[in-house]
């Protein structure tokens, strides 16, 4: 059975007709061609897929793309603004956020939703926030600076 | 020496892509007409196979294919030793082995279509232990494995896949000359690498027949060697075109689901995706060996080793095919010795056939084993000899001139300094702040990688420098290593340099990222290219003479010659050198009595490391190097109960989070000796191994128990003080 919804992508409105099992994950994967977003595990532990509903995270792993429908989602494609990196990621950058980049579209959409709610957190309250985007490769000492960095660089 | 780029602590400008999304892994690719393949697996250990009815899948709308064993060329696969076959054929011998796969239109219908396979099979005999499985009697895993492409000769029991020997003196006698003999066994877990990209490969044949591959795999020449063996096709109607990976860590160096995606293609005549679930990454990726490794170490009076003798059984799983080294075994085993001197030595390590998943390579691999036991092992003849456990390191340490326990002799050797400078930064002779509190030490060092690559740099008519280079990105920040070394080398800015990722139609061979050797090896490719094109690029702004204002009009001036200045370079490193890199950490832990929980207050890390050509990737590489040893320690098992792992996602498997990583201090004895450019060392593999023996040696000091198993957790040492307790 396929339906036909419309989601907010990045603020441009989008309709596409899906099975009704696709998740959103693979429907913003595959669907719409936004492969910015991750699968690691498949059932919303390690972070990968992480985009915003609404302005909120959720793992779009385990999320039905038709529960969606009519809803805004934000995905790491949107959150550049036209050539220039958005605050979050220019930090990833520079502080060596990152290596093989697969958690990466997930880290930096938490480190802003962190941002966006907490504009000036503290290390335990950037560690708490993040502890539901695994990375294997960073050992996370510079996701934390690079959060640090980013909260900083968004007050100056 | 002072330098200008190189050192410089440049930001991750390599990976701007993987901030914005745009980066394109394999699994991203997308092609028209792709279709996807998913793999029906094993549900039993050890079985025939007597029927597999495919009707009601091929009968799914939306399937275009399902294939068994019958469908294909009777063709075995591997990186060394050829044991394993494409699909199960009459047998299957772990959980989780491949035994029919489907193409469908999308990924959802396909893993339906498994679904409706039916397959009926036969349960036989299956051995799961290591130390069963070489017993007279046990079930056998392969009739004749001597008989593989590959397979060494030594096989003193048919579920034996290698032998692998290191001997330095005579150990009998050296045990007769030693006045204490220590014996401990340790145990270590099945485990996987981790990363958190599941294997994933596209393969499409094109209109000129040509196959063309996009996979997470991280030697592409490699690969095309494999497929052209695993396909029976010339190699050169192979291309694989490189794509980031998505973290690598050793086990992403097979050819894995990709010969099933090429008959998938085959037989549909479509481009064909396969992705494994992080659950088949779990039942059949190829994970770290499990081992038991016993130490027997003889010791003088005066507090110096003799003589020791190791033995490690490794349990490898069904096949030995995942495993890349011509020993078809774990080269980590040579760090049975430490970093000790030990005149009389023997090292066997034994990889063992049994039902469970197979083993591959993981970052250091066969050394985080070795050294939990040995270094375990140190801290407990230690307190046996009431000698403080870093005095008596300090009394056996390798110095210039000493043998490792392949034979070769070491240069530049900063045991000594790197030990005294962990002990120094971790405080080790003060006071520990308060009971139930921890200090333990741990060494270990790692060679300098060696291998083969290709470097051709060009100058562009816009006066850029463009690197093409057929190493991928596996996340390590090499290709921003490069650029530094070829800017360093003619005098250019960061941004005057760029890297262009080849495939392997551009170069004959590479051999590819692993065994810390790519900034040695493409470093000095790079550097010995970009010397060449400096030379070119002199020789023509001597002609040139006044016009040659900048790099582009020496560039256009050539081009309206009809000339391209461009160098190459490959540099082929075959043997190890005399230097390595040296590692001494110390775990700060606090055990709470009451559950057994271990906390690592704080954790120092010392290396001596070469020249550091980027420190911000440099210290990436100690500080995710580190929290993979810490997530070895403390939590990382794939708990396994007659070959079935019952922890199938990463909600069971339990990699560290953001909360788990400690307060560190890390202690850099910076030595320009390494062979790399500039002096450089390695860093990739030396921050992993000697952690959860520094951790165990922690807890042992805390609480006076000592884990001989990993991972270290709060139920083992809780069961561990009670016993303690109840024999006290």
């Amino acid at each position: 059975m396929t339906r036909v919804i419309r989601l907010i992508v990045n603020g441009t409105s989008r309709e596409v007709e899906i099975p009704t099992y696709r998740t959103l994950l693979d429907c913003l994967r595959y669907d719409l061609g936004l492969t910015g977003s991750k699968e690691g595990c498949g059932v919303g532990v390690c972070g990968a897929c992480t985009v915003l509903l609404d302005g909120k995270m959720i793992s779009s792993c385990i999320a039905l793309a038709v529960f969606a429908d009519g809803h805004a989602v934000t995905t790491i494609e949107g959150l550049a603004d036209d050539e220039r990196l958005h605050p979050v990621q220019q930090a990833f950058v520079d502080a060596g956020g990152f290596q093989c980049g697969i958690c990466t579209p997930g880290q930096v959409v938490s480190a802003k939703a962190l941002l966006d709610a907490v504009p000036n957190p503290s290390d335990a309250q950037i560690r708490e926030w993040m502890v539901g985007n695994l990375c294997r490769c960073t050992g996370y000492y510079k996701i934390v600076e690079s959060v640090r960095a980013a909260a900083e660089r968004s007050r100056a | 020496m002072a330098h200008r780029i190189v050192g410089k602590a440049i930001g991750r400008l390599d990976g701007i892509e993987k901030v914005s999304g745009e980066a394109r892994y394999s699994g991203d690719v997308t092609l028209p007409g792709l279709v996807w393949g998913k793999a029906l697996r094993s549900p039993l250990p050890h079985a025939r196979i007597l029927r597999i009815d495919t009707s009601k899948a091929k009968a799914l709308a939306g399937v275009l294919a399902v294939l068994t064993a019958r469908d294909l060329p009777n063709v075995l696969v591997g990186r060394r030793m050829f044991d394993m076959p494409l699909l199960a054929r009459d047998r299957v011998r772990f959980i989780g082995e491949r035994v029919a796969v489907v193409a469908a239109l999308d990924p959802d219908l396909a893993e339906e279509a498994l679904a409706l396979i039916d397959v009926e099979y036969e349960d036989l005999p299956a051995v799961f232990d290591p130390v069963e499985a070489i017993k007279d009697g046990a079930p056998i895993l392969h009739e004749n494995p001597g008989a593989y492409d590959g397979a060494p000769p030594e096989r003193p029991h048919p579920n034996v896949q290698s032998v692998l020997r290191f001997k330095l003196g005579d150990v009998e006698s050296g045990f007769r000359a030693a006045d204490r003999v220590f014996e401990h066994t340790f145990r270590t877990q099945l485990d996987h690498q981790g990363y958190l990209e599941p294997h994933a490969g596209v393969v499409a044949i094109d209109e000129d027949g040509r196959v063309q591959v996009w996979a997470s795999n991280k030697m592409p020449f490699r690969l095309k060697e494999l497929l052209s063996q695993a396909l029976q096709l010339p190699p050169e109607q192979i291309r694989v075109n490189l794509t980031p990976i998505g973290g690598d860590f050793g086990g992403k160096g097979s050819v894995m689901d990709l010969p099933l995606a090429y008959h998938l293609a085959r037989a549909i005549g479509r481009p064909v995706k396969m992705i494994m679930r992080y659950t088949e990454e779990l039942m059949a990726g190829n994970p770290r060996h499990p081992a038991i490794i016993t130490m027997r170490t003889g010791v003088s009076k005066d507090g110096h080793i003799v003589a020791r003798r190791v033995k490690a059984l490794f349990n490898s799983g069904a096949y030995a095919a995942f495993k890349p080294a011509p020993s078809v075994n774990l080269g980590g085993s040579g760090m049975g010795a430490g970093v000790y001197r030990i005149p009389h030595l023997s090292i066997e390590s034994f990889c063992i056939y049994s039902n469970n998943i197979p083993c591959g390579h993981a970052r250091s691999p066969g050394e985080p084993q070795m050294v939990f036991a040995g270094e375990s092992h140190m801290d407990m003849m230690a307190r046996e000899l009431s000698l403080d456990p870093a005095e008596f390191r300090r009394r056996n340490l390798l110095r210039d001139g000493d043998l490792l326990a392949n034979g070769h002799h070491l240069e530049h050797v900063r045991a000594s300094d790197t030990l005294e400078a962990a002990l120094k930064a971790s405080h080790w002779s003060e006071p520990k702040p308060g009971p139930w509190i921890g200090r333990g030490a741990a060494m270990t060092h790692r060679h300098i990688g060696v291998g083969f690559t290709n470097a051709r740099v060009r100058l562009e008519t816009d006066g850029k420098v463009s690197v093409l280079i057929a190493l991928p990105d596996t996340g390590t920040g090499a290709h921003l290593v490069l650029r530094q070394v070829v800017a360093e080398v003619l005098g250019l800015s960061l941004d005057e340099v760029e890297i262009e990722v080849a495939t392997t139609d551009d170069f004959t061979t590479d051999s590819g990222v692993g065994g810390s050797r790519v900034t040695h090896t493409g470093g000095r490719a790079a550097y010995h290219a970009a010397e060449k094109l400096k030379e070119q690029i002199q020789a023509d702004a001597a002609k040139l003479g006044e016009p040659a204002s900048s790099l582009a009009a020496i560039a256009q001036a050539a081009a309206r010659e009809g000339r391209t200045l461009e160098a190459s370079h490959f540099y082929d490193a075959k043997v190890h050198g005399a230097v390595t890199s040296f590692t001494a950490q110390v775990a700060e832990v606090a055990v709470d009595p009451a559950t057994g929980q271990v906390t690592v207050r704080h954790f120092t890390t010392a290396h001596d490391v070469g020249t550091i050509i980027n420190p911000i990737g440099h210290q990436g590489q100690i500080e995710g190097g580190l929290i993979q040893g810490l997530g070895f320690a403390l939590m990382e098992e794939m708990k396994t109960e007659d070959g079935q792992i019952s922890t199938l996602s990463l909600g069971d498997f339990k990699l560290p989070t953001i909360q788990d990583i400690p307060p560190l201090t890390t202690v850099l004895l910076e030595d320009p000796v390494g062979p790399g450019p500039f002096n450089a060392k390695a860093i990739g593999e030396g921050s992993i191994s000697a952690v959860a023996p520094a951790i165990a040696n922690a807890v042992a000091d805390a609480c006076g128990v000592r884990i001989l198993d990993l991972p270290i957790t709060a139920e083992k040492v809780y069961f561990a003080l009670k016993e303690k307790e109840r024999r006290s």
